[in-house]
């Protein structure tokens, strides 16, 4: 069998399994063995615990359950809860500010974090209950978590730009300089679409409530006079001194990237045991237990998929894509179309990592002989990967969502999501239209090449 | 095992009852008093290994001590995090799986679907908790440890993930049985699983 | 499936022509193994750990699971501690001493040792390495102290810890972020992985390994035992002949690296400076008396290799 068809059958048999309810880490590692015991050499079996092991015991991903518990502590505490309120005081006048308001605390957090699954779970924890409680549709507030979530890989330090800047030989200070445009610009497509959306939803909340309907959350018409919003104010000091505090420690020379998940946990608790005296076992276990259970169900599925795309890799199926995407000899934006489209393919089931490993030697050189600047190229990619953490079957991001809020089906959060796709296929095109977006600010701060 | 310590309820489906049949209940058991013990133990990991990192830039910042156990130790001690809790998520069926067949397939086939389901993965975990057991006999036996400075063996982070494993593989073992033991089950099974 | 042999390495990939020469080397020698052996052999290159894990590399040549891998001979001395031997501070000082190595007892013996552990050496590749710093050069094991440094191996660690460094561990993606914001001082590699790493964009100063350096790594290509047996009589020569062929090629690619990593570093404005006998007798004479003992203490064949080595200073 050729790899090429190998690859759709890989395909077929994953949604397949998938489909049939299988939890995703369970349903890679099955698919990934079976194919293991009847195309490769017997001795792959024996290689698959370590492999996992290896996959896993890295401290860069290992920071990412201290990445959810620095978020949990905040977002399962008061503190959470006194800060979107603070936030809701101020914003109250701006139609779907409390959007706007999670879309920027996610990237925030995503400068502090190099994940998105950890930036979606930090902001979501919280963020998603206080949506709802506002009268956000369900949908509507898990779309703008699980696609503010995927600035964590756009804006830097992000954990797939390091290995994308290695293995395409750029430089990782421009690569990360180039992402904040980027970052930016999706920032503001996404709180664009939460002010049009919440409009609209306000609307049809005023229409059925007009026709004696019930009365949605959202015409709650409260007024805080200046008064009470300044003394809502200092609520919003932990969570400041966190940020900085983690800024400092990261950007100052204190700490390396995942040192600064240790250190952002242990401030954050340290911050609620001294402003909500939290600090009894009784108080911290709630958010301890929730890390726990995310980070357990999260690290098994990338795991697994460390698994699943070394199948994937063996077998040559990604390579012989690439390969076959080349071998076509397109035109200069053809063949970015292509490209892009494969990843966009390979993002249905494999997590970011994994593809810039495994695509990013083939098809790197044909896209540098085409013309293309590869940190250009890298920061798109970056955007495509995106994509893929928020779509099915496998979206990292959606089930982050659908453990912090399991009571939403999962199809609502794919539709919340759709528009935020839509959105960020269009920031692709405005790169491509305007590649000054990303390459502006490098050429600007580092001298252009 | 209860939700007793959640602030409000999460994590899905509700906890099926006691099984009906005294041996998978007594397994049940046991392996309940496991997974809260693995959860505190977690816990406290947790917790410790944010404050190991903590005291890594402090330590090498302000007072230059080099540090080179500290990676070692907090990769193990999430390791076993990861793996030990592996059967408690499991238990409230909490690892995440895409159930978008059982509001369109009538009771009966979905019954035999969430069986096979179930027992698929209990043949992989298997597996893959005897490969784990594997790899920590060569770690054990060839004094195997990690490519650091501190170098501490490897059969530490391989145990915990081969006793994980295989708790949550046991942990898969009794819900297959429970489902095949269990006259109720059939009806509040495919309640709480909707997509 | 295809039959075609795998060969996995960590380093970034190219083409036959271009890139790093670790990675033309492994091309090259798939080329040429193909030709001489009529084309019944043919290759399936992974660059950049795009198979597995680097550190999952050894482990899978040794159960066969993979055909060959060109990696630092160290990174497996978790396992084999004995391979600890490849990256020992100033035991090699210069390349025609590490070429010596295959034909000498101590390149014999540590091929006795792989094999049993399923592992055979197919071509001998070794590298310099020298020490990037966003402050100042460090020459003298005195300029060391005090400063935060990753020394990428337990061995190196231990003679910046005997001068007086805060050693760093943090895995090699980080190296750049960390540099760059001050949380490490100084980096120590491999002439290659000083450019590849791109270093020089968060450097003051580089002490380069041309002339003369006490950083050399034993990285060599090697190939499963399962699968060299599997192979036919032709087959294992053509392998073999090869692999001593590239020989040559990686002592000139790894030379031009160490003068071309220094001209980087100049071009970028960073201070390039060079190593002499004197500063290397320093280093070694620290190795001696930490990371040699340390390393002879841990086993017999450990004891054996060293004293096997040290003949050839
Ligand atoms: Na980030
Ligand atoms: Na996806």
């Amino acid at each position: 069998m050729s790899p090429l068809a190998l690859g759709a059958l890989y395909g077929i048999v994953t949604i397949v399994v998938m489909c049939s309810g299988m939890p995703i880490a369970f349903a890679l590692g099955v698919v990934a063995t079976s194919f293991m015991y009847f195309f490769m050499p017997a001795s792959s079996l024996d290689t698959v615990t370590q492999n996992v092991y290896e996959e896993i015991a890295s401290v860069t991903l290992l920071s990412i359950p201290l990445f959810i518990l620095k978020g949990a502590a905040i977002g399962k505490s008061p503190a959470g809860r006194d800060l979107y309120s603070a936030i809701h005081a101020w914003l109250s006048r701006v139609p779907g500010g409390l959007g706007i308001a999670n879309v920027f605390a996610c990237a925030l957090f995503a400068a502090m974090a190099g994940s998105s699954p950890a930036t979606c779970s930090a902001i979501g924890s919280a963020g998603i209950p206080e949506m709802r409680r506002r009268g956000y549709s369900p949908g509507f507030a898990a779309g703008i978590i699980a696609a503010g979530g995927t600035l964590g890989i756009l804006l830097p330090p992000s954990i797939t730009m390091i290995l994308y800047a290695v293995a395409s030989e750029q430089s990782l200070g421009r690569l990360f300089l180039a992402g904040i445009g980027p970052g930016m610009l999706l920032v503001f497509l996404f709180a664009g679409y939460a002010v049009y959306r919440a409009r609209k939803e306000y609307r049809i909340a005023h229409a059925i409530y007009s026709q004696g309907g019930v009365k949605s959350a959202y015409l709650d018409d409260e007024h805080f006079t200046l008064a009470q919003k300044v003394e809502m104010l200092p609520r919003v000091l932990p969570f400041l001194v966190l940020l900085i505090g983690v800024m400092i420690a990261l950007y100052g020379g204190f700490a390396t990237p995942s040192e600064t998940a240790g250190l952002g946990a242990l401030l954050a608790i340290v911050l609620i045991a001294v402003v909500y005296r939290m600090w009894r076992p009784r108080d911290l276990m709630p958010f301890l237990n929730s890390t726990i259970k995310e980070s357990c169900m999260l690290l098994l599925i990338i795991g697994m998929s460390l698994l699943y795309s070394y199948v994937m890799s063996y077998l040559h199926i990604s390579q012989s894509a690439a390969q076959w995407v080349v071998a076509l000899h397109l035109s200069k934006w053809l063949l970015l179309a292509m490209i892009l489209l494969m990843v966009i393919v390979l993002g249905f089931f494999l997590p970011p990592v994994s593809i810039i490993l495994m695509t990013a030697p083939i098809i790197l050189p044909p896209l540098r002989e085409a013309g293309f600047d590869l940190i250009w190229f890298g920061v798109v990619m970056t955007v495509v990967m995106e994509m893929g953490l928020i779509h099915p079957p496998v979206g990292l991001n959606l089930f982050v969502i659908k453990n912090i809020a399991p009571d939403i089906p999962l199809s609502d959060v794919i539709k919340g999501t759709l528009p935020f796709l839509l959105l960020m296929f269009l920031a692709i095109i405005l790169l491509c239209l305007f590649p000054g977006i990303v390459t502006g600010l490098p050429d600007l701060l580092m001298g252009a090449r | 095992m209860s939700h007793g310590f959640d602030t409000k309820p999460t994590a899905g489906p509700a906890l099926p009852a006691t099984p009906d049949n005294p041996v998978v209940a007594g397994l049940a058991g046991v392996l309940d008093r496991f997974n809260k013990f693995a959860l505190y133990l977690s816990m406290v990991a947790l917790m410790l290994t944010a404050l190991i990192m903590t005291y890594s830039v402090v330590a090498r910042y302000f007072f230059h001590t080099p540090t080179d156990w500290q990676d070692d130790a907090t990769v193990f001690m999430l390791v076993g995090v990861i793996f030990l809790c592996a059967g408690y998520a499991q238990s409230y069926r909490g690892h995440i799986g895409i159930e978008a067949l059982s509001s369109i397939l009538p009771a009966a086939v979905n019954a035999v679907r969430l069986l096979l389901v179930d027992v698929v993965s209990f043949l992989f975990c298997a597996f893959f908790s005897w490969k784990s057991w594997t790899l920590f006999h060569e770690a054990w036996s060839e004094g195997q440890t990690t490519s650091s400075t501190f170098a501490p063996p490897l059969w530490i982070p391989y145990s915990l993930m081969a006793l994980g494993m295989t708790v949550l593989t046991l942990q898969i073992l009794v819900q297959v049985l429970t489902r095949l033991t269990d006259r109720k089950q059939a009806v509040t099974q495919q309640t709480v699983t909707g997509v | 499936q295809s039959s075609a042999l795998k060969i996995s390495h960590q380093f970034p990939g190219g083409s036959i022509s271009e890139g790093d020469f670790r990675d033309r080397l492994t091309r090259m020698f798939a080329a040429e193994v193909g030709k001489r052996t009529n084309g019944s052999l043919k290759f399936e290159i992974y660059p950049g750990s795009s198979l597995m894990k680097t550190n999952s590399q050894f482990s899978a040549l040794r159960k066969g699971a993979l055909d060959f891998s060109l990696v630092p001979l160290n990174y497996a001395g978790g396992e084999v501690p004995e391979v600890n031997i490849g990256l020992m501070p100033g035991l090699v000082t210069s390349y025609e001493q590490g070429a010596a190595w295959k034909n000498a007892e101590v390149g014999k013996e540590l091929s006795r040792i792989l094999l049993e552990k399923g592992v055979i050496i197919v071509s001998w590749i070794w590298q310099a390495g020298g020490v990037a710093s966003r402050t100042k050069p460090i020459v003298d094991p005195s300029d060391a102290k005090g400063l935060k440094v990753r020394g990428g191996s337990r061995e190196m660690d231990m003679i910046l810890k005997e001068a007086g460094a805060a050693v760093v561990t943090l895995p090699s993606n980080e190296i750049y972020a960390a540099m760059q914001t001050g949380a490490m001082d100084a980096a120590m590699t491999s002439s290659t992985s000083l450019i590849s790493f791109r270093l020089e964009e968060v450097s003051k100063s580089l002490t380069s390994g041309r002339d003369k350096a006490y950083w050399y790594m034993l990285e060599p290509l090697m190939i499963s035992k399962a699968t060299f047996d599997r192979l036919t009589k032709e087959q294992q020569v053509a392998v073999m002949a090869v692999g001593a062929d590239m020989e040559k090629f990686a002592e000139n690619a790894a030379r031009l690296d160490d003068s071309g990593v220094a001209a980087v570093y100049q071009k970028a404005g960073a201070k390039v400076v060079d190593l002499n006998a004197a500063t290397v007798k320093k280093w070694q004479d620290i190795a001696r008396n930490t990371a040699w003992k340390d390393y002879a203490a841990r086993n017999d064949n450990c004891a054996k290799l060293l004293k096997l080595a040290e003949k050839l200073l």
